[in-house]
């Protein structure tokens, strides 16, 4: 999965170190700089990256509003820190990338940022279910009684079926075709998942 | 809200003005429109329709909170299985033929594997229909009919069974749960695919559908149903 990565970040030595992580890490086919405050918006704007990692020295907390407005861009941040800061300025961020975090720590923290379901992502289509009820639905959908559903997920049987109304809730789909329907149009379960 | 009760001085006309679904209903009586100022007692004379039969169905049918309790006793219930009859003829030779040439249209827009899927679900969903109105017309009304014309009990072999009608109640909502998902599942998540007018004019169907198979399982639970198990108990009781 290509993602498209920015870094803001205006000691040199710093930026350029991150960069060479970016770009060995294997995770993004677009990496960019940004070295001055000023130009963060408008970089932002034009590239739309998947993450950004930034000073938060360079921005504020409102950086969210100012960067991102727009309903269809889901924009992950990611701070960038070598000073301490209060814990309300880095609430904002995603994820935090310390100075002295390993290549390997970086890489990691980055390949679960770009996974990770944020904010923003909740109004997208495929997030509307937790992890937890799309293993249900999948099991469901793929023939399982509610009984073989809580022995395989080693819930209770109510509790399947409190996931099960959840669901229908969430989604206002009752039958079981019609959840199969949503199933295949988010790539919850595969026809030959179905077929089998 | 109070529901104004119709009654036989009302003018036919008025009635389909104030509320559109009662367009449905003259078909299923034999009307046709363009009867003019009449009144519901003047082309019930006419057609020959039992006009007490023909408010207990109006009024029931378009107000859903009116009980017939009291004008259920003397109807026929053969009456009603030619209403019934008539309106799965509705179903079958105009709503859904109708509908599935909508859906052929889209389904020629969609790509693979949306397509597969819309047209699977579909087609399924009018398989269940179409057999349920089977299941109506080849074990449910004639259940009914052998209730009302055989004076012993025993000799009917649907009796002998064990049937009855509770079974019937049971199969109502199947349907109505899986139109409501079609609508939303074009509503919320089909992607977009060049059929704007296409899809709105489909839901446009599908919510006169669900209107119309609403107001229908309501007289066949707060009419039909009553006068069945009220036959159902003279017979246990001789």
């Amino acid at each position: 999965m290509a993602a498209s990565i920015m870094v803001a970040e205006h000691s040199e030595i710093i930026r350029k170190g991150m960069l060479d992580i970016l770009h060995h890490s294997g995770l993004f086919n677009q990496v960019r700089e940004v070295h001055c405050a000023a130009n963060l918006p408008e970089m932002v704007s034009r590239y739309k990256p998947d993450i950004l990692i930034v000073n938060p020295a360079m921005v504020d907390t409102n950086i969210r509003d100012e960067l991102a407005n727009g309903t269809d861009y889901h924009l992950k941040l990611a701070a960038i820190v070598y000073h301490f800061y209060e814990e309300d300025k880095l609430a904002v961020f995603d994820e935090v990338i310390s100075i002295n975090n390993t290549r390997a720590k970086i890489v990691k923290k980055l390949h679960r940022l770009l996974q990770k379901e944020t904010v923003q992502n909740k109004t997208d289509i495929s997030q509307v279910l937790t992890a937890r009820e799309k293993d249900v639905l999948k099991l469901l959908v793929g023939g399982l009684s509610n009984k073989e559903v809580s022995e395989k997920l080693f819930i209770s049987s109510h509790t399947v079926m409190s996931h099960r109304k959840n669901i229908s809730r969430k989604l206002s789909i009752k039958s079981l075709a019609g959840l199969t329907v949503y199933a295949l149009l988010h790539k919850i379960v595969s026809l030959e998942d179905l077929q089998r | 809200m109070k529901e104004i009760l119709i009654t036989g001085s009302a003018k036919m006309a008025n009635i389909l003005t104030a509320d559109r679904r009662a367009m449905v209903l003259m078909p299923r009586f034999g009307i046709d429109m363009g009867f003019g100022d009449k009144t519901v007692k003047e082309i019930c004379r006419e057609k020959k329709i039992d006009p007490d039969f023909f408010l207990l169905m109006v009024n029931v049918f378009l107000h859903p909170h009116h009980f017939p309790d009291k004008k259920l006793q003397n109807t026929d219930p053969d009456l009603l299985l030619t209403y019934l009859a008539n309106s799965h003829d509705y179903y079958i030779r105009e709503k859904i033929p109708s509908l599935k040439a909508l859906v052929d249209e889209l389904l020629e827009k969609l790509t693979f594997p949306v397509k597969d899927q819309l047209f699977k679900f579909f087609t399924d969903y009018i398989e269940e229909v179409l057999e349920h109105i089977d299941y109506e017309e080849k074990t449910v009304f004639p259940y009914i009919s052998d209730l009302v014309s055989q004076p012993n009990p025993i000799v009917s072999t649907r009796w002998s069974t064990g049937y009855n009608i509770r079974l019937f109640e049971e199969k109502h909502d199947n349907i109505e749960v899986k139109l409501s998902d079609l609508k939303n599942l074009l509503i919320k998540y089909f992607p977009p695919a060049e059929d704007r007018y296409l899809r709105i004019r489909i839901l446009n169907e599908l919510f006169d559908l669900e209107q119309d198979l609403i107001d229908h399982a309501r007289l066949e639970d707060k009419v039909l149903i009553p006068i069945v198990r009220q036959l159902e108990q003279n017979k246990t009781q001789p």
